[in-house]
Order: structure tokens, then sequence, then C-alpha cells
């Protein structure tokens, strides 16, 4: 009976597999997702042969990605929702630092954090909600308003505080919330899977999602259906903004600082990661899974870079390889959909 | 046969351009009728009218025999109006349960999506309303599928959403013949379930096979409105033509 049993069972599971393969690639992160398990597979395997030259699984190095992850993390996820709706978002480098530097400037003339911090991120979803306005009430591109804003939000910090640091002394609750540790897991890094998994919910499985997947995929149609497709948008360059906030929040926790400069080219990142996890630039496409795996993707290549010594420019020329890579891939797949 | 819609001496200017003139006319319960007429004969301007994305300048509608003024598409959509455009207002990206579904999507009371339900729904629609050949499941994505599968979808739509007039705008100038017999077939299935349509074109040809009543347009007015056994090709060619 069990050799019987064997035979029979060996070319069942071949095929179980194949279609397991084509199941993940045919999924909206499919492909990243495999690049994204490859590389680990890769880089498990390099530690532990080279447990001493690779550190790739020192407790250190892990810590160093779960701190890495969360602010790009939380730029990405409203740069993602917003692209999917159709739009761009340029200004979310320029507002992360400014709602940073206006919640650290607040906690240093005596209020408290928990007061402070809602007020940055009230902060971003009112700057996303001027730039939502203005690109739809003036039908412009988004991308022009959003550079615009790039540029104002960064000289709005510099006018508001001048080019030195602010300290950021929030009271010992609020720092632990932020960026203690929960079972030896960073809290920023818990934060991100629950806006992850928020996100998630929110996009593909309630109304307000469908919405923003059809005023990305096709504006003519959903309205033509009755939805208000200004209303979709509106929401999505708020939550970009919000968003955008709390990342801010989550890096100033972290370092206990805010430096004027340092949120020059997230955005980019941010819409690289997206670019990378599968978000098509015309809007409609994409997923939040994919958008987190491309920040992880992002971060893991930074840091085995890092980890064998690669000079600077080479993280560059890597991310910019990887982002030109993953558009080739999504503009086939986009006109084997519509073809 | 009571009339189910009926426009009343309706007239649209865009500011100085005179689009519709005194146009008046009816359609009735179960009715298929052929709004025919030339390019810039008004027949566009006369579905945004229907369908409640245009307002009239002058005179009015009627739902039932009651007065009406549709002014948004959600009015129209109210009184059973669907609107199935030329280029077919689905999204590419999005499956065909999430499409029949936009806009009216089925959650719990927290916006949450019932998926299941939905899925099922989409399926029954696809396999027993609308018989479209090709499509094995409603997770497909709307791109994947030929031009007139895309239009059945958009009849899905409108069956499941018990909708009284489908208002087809050129329906059949991308599809390929096979698919426009399936799809003047539909529309006759639908017509024996009491649900009246408006076939919109300038292909003489589809329009006889299936309408019942013909309303010719030219210059923005009504110039001829015949029912089907009074008429022939020829003389309707001529109407079109001529006027």
């Amino acid at each position: 009976m069990t050799p019987i049993l064997a035979d029979s069972a060996a070319p069942r599971s071949r095929t179980q597999r194949q279609s397991i393969l084509k199941q993940i690639m045919g999924m909206p992160a499919g492909a990243i997702f495999l690049v994204f398990m490859t590389l680990q597979i890769v880089c498990i395997a390099g530690a532990l042969l080279y447990p001493n030259e690779f550190r790739y699984l020192s407790p250190q190095n892990l810590t160093i990605l779960m701190k890495a992850v969360p602010v790009l993390g939380c730029l990405a996820l409203g740069a993602g929702v917003l692209m999917i709706a159709g739009e761009f978002d340029l200004s979310i480098g320029s507002v992360y630092t400014f709602t940073a530097v206006l919640m650290a400037s607040l906690v240093g003339a005596g209020v408290s954090a928990f007061v402070a911090a809602p007020l940055g991120v009230l902060a971003g979803v009112m700057i996303g909600l001027l730039n939502g306005q203005i690109t739809i009430r003036f039908g412009l591109p988004s991308f022009i308003v959003t550079l615009g804003g790039l540029l104002f939000w960064r000289g709005a910090v510099l006018l508001y505080n001048g080019a030195v640091q602010v300290r950021f002394d929030p009271e010992p609750v609020f720092t632990s919330l932020f960026s203690g540790t929960l079972l030896g897991i960073n809290a920023a890094f818990i934060w991100i899977v629950l806006f992850v998994v928020g996100f998630h919910f929110l996009l593909h499985r309630h109304r307000f999602g469908n919405h923003v997947f059809a005023t990305g995929g096709n504006r003519g149609a959903a309205e033509a259906i009755g939805i208000n497709t200004n209303r979709v948008k509106l929401v999505a360059f708020a939550i970009a903004g919000g968003m955008a906030a709390v990342a801010g929040i989550l890096a100033t926790a972290r370092v206990g600082s805010v430096q004027p400069g340092q949120g020059a080219g997230l955005e980019l990142q941010a819409i690289a990661a997206c670019v990378i996890g599968g978000l098509s630039l015309r809007g409609g496409r994409g997923s939040i899974i994919g958008i987190f795996l491309g920040v992880l993707l992002i971060h893991t290549i930074t840091d085995v870079l890092l980890l064998l010594r690669a000079p600077g420019f080479y993280l560059d020329m890597f991310i910019a390889t990887l982002i030109v890579l993953a558009a080739i891939f999504n503009h086939l797949i986009e006109r084997r959909g519509v073809a | 046969m009571s009339n189910l819609l009926e426009l009343h001496n309706i007239s649209k200017s865009f500011g100085a351009l005179t689009a519709l003139r005194n146009l008046s006319f009816h359609i009735g319960e179960g009715e298929v009728v052929g709004l025919l007429g030339d390019n810039g004969a008004g027949k566009s301007t006369t579905v945004n009218l229907i369908s409640g994305i245009h307002k009239p300048t002058d005179g009015y509608l009627s739902v039932d025999g009651k007065k009406t003024l549709f002014t948004c598409r959600s009015d129209s959509a109210d009184a059973g109006i669907e609107t199935i455009y030329q280029h077919t207002a689905l999204v590419d990206s999005l499956s065909i349960t999430r499409n029949i579904f936009m806009g009216r999507e089925l959650t719990d009371r927290f916006g949450f999506l019932r998926q299941a339900e939905m899925r099922e729904i989409a399926m029954e629609v696809l396999q027993n309303a609308v018989h479209i050949s090709g499509i094995d499941s409603p997770d497909t994505l709307v791109g994947n599928l030929s031009g007139g599968q895309k239009q059945a979808v958009a009849i899905a739509r409108a069956v499941y959403f018990k909708k009284r007039v489908l208002l087809l705008d050129e329906p059949t100038s991308a599809l390929s013949v096979r698919e426009t017999e399936a799809l003047l077939n539909q529309v006759l299935k639908l017509k024996a379930e009491n649900v009246s349509s408006v076939l919109v074109t300038h292909n003489i040809y589809h329009a006889y096979q299936v309408c019942d009543r013909f309303v010719i347009m030219s210059h923005g007015t009504k110039v001829f409105d015949v029912a089907k056994a009074d008429t022939t090709i020829n003389q309707l060619t001529d109407y079109v033509v001529l006027t």
C-alpha cells in the first residue's frame, strides 16, 4: 500500500507546487514576494555559512533593520494609496520634516507629546488636503502642485525654525510607546505592521478602497457609476499627508531630535518602494502588501550592501536599477492585463 | 402599453450652441427604441440628458407619467435608468465582481465588503441572467475580457440592479459580428423580461434587427417617429441621410 501511495503522491505534489508558484506570480504582489523571499534565503544562507564576515542575522543588524523600516514604510503607505487613486505627492518628505519640527518645538515649549503628536498629524492631514484642493480645483497635475509643496514646506521649516536641530524631550511613556521594545521587537516596527494590516483592510476589504481603485483605474467609469472621485482623491491626499506626519513621529521618537534637512529625498524613496511593490504610475493597480515588501526590499538591499562594506554610491545605483527593472516588469504585466 | 419615460419639448443649449430643440418622444414599458441619426444630430446630448448628466434648458422629463428633474446620475439610476457607454464604464484593473458592485458595494455597517456574498451573486448573474461565453470566474480582471464580454458585464450590472431602461450608447461600434449578435439577442431577452432599451446608434441595420420603434433625429430635433411595422429599412436610411 505504501509504495503505491508514494508513487501517486509524487506527481501530484509536483503539479501542486507548480500551481502554487503560478498562483503566487498571479497575485498582485506575487513577483515582488518571490524576489524578496529569494533574497532572504540567500542572505540567511550567507549569514549561516559566514557568521563572522556577514552578520545579517546578528541581533544588532536585525534591530537596525526593524528601526529603519517603519519611517519609509509609513511614507510609502500614504504615497501608495494616493498613487493607486491616480495622484502623486512629492511633498511628503518636506511635510515629514515640517510636522516633526512642529511637534518637537511644541514639546519644547512645554506641550505634552500626547497633544503635540496628534497636532503634527493634523497639520500633515491639512497640508495633504491643501495639496488635494489645489490639484482638484484647478485641474492641475498633482506632480507639479506637490513639487511646489516640497519646496514650500522645506522653506517653511527654515523660516519657522532656522537651520538648527530641534531637541525632542517627550514624556518617557511616549518614547517607549514609539521607540521602546515589546518582546524584543522594536515598537516602531509593531506600529508599521499594525498600519500595514489596517491599510490592507481599508484598501482591499473596505468600500473606500474599492473606490480608490476605481478612481485610479478609470475615473470616467467611477464617476459614471456615481462615485465622487474628487472626494476619494482628497481623502487619499489627506492620508498621504497624515502618514508623512506619522513617519515624522516615529523618526523623532527614535532619534530624540529633528534635523531640518532630514526629509530630503525620502519622497522619491517612498515612490520607489511603491513602484518596486507593483504599483502602476498611472494608478488603479497595486497592493498594500506589495508596498510593504517594496520598503523591506529597499532596506534589505541597503543593509546587505552596508554589511558588505560597499561604498555608498553603490546603494543608489542598486536601488535605481531595481526601480527601473520593477517599472519594466509592471509595464509588461499591465500590457498583458489589457491585451 | 404605458409610457415609462417621456421627454416633453426638451431644448438644450450650451451657450450660443443649441444642441436640442423641442425634442419629444417616449419609451414604453418593455419596448426597444432605436434612436437614430447622423453624427451631430444630438443623440449623445439626449443620452446625457436622460442619464442626468445634463439638465434641460427648457422642457421636462416624466417617469411613469410623473414630471421629474434629473440633476445628477444617481437620480436617473434611482428611476431605474442605466446607461451603458460606448467605452463601457468599467475599471480594467478590477475583477468582474468588483465592477458589478462598483459604487454599490454590499458592506457591513462599518463599510467592509461582504466579498463572498458579492462573488456568489456575480457568479449567478453571469451564468443565468446574461450568458457570456468564455468567462469562467467572476474574479477575472475586466481588462482581460473582450469588448463584447465587457458590454455583457455592464449589462449584467444593469440586470442585477433591476433597471427598467437600458440606454445603450453606440453599443455595437467596438464589437465583432458574433459579439454584436449576442448583444442584440441579449436586448431581446431583456425585453421579454419587460426591460426597455434605447439603442443609440447610426447603424440602421443593427437597430432594425431588434427595435420596435425608431426615433430619428437631425439637427437637434426629432424628424421621424415610426413603428417597425410601418416602415422599411430604406425609408429609415432616407430619413437619416436626407434630413
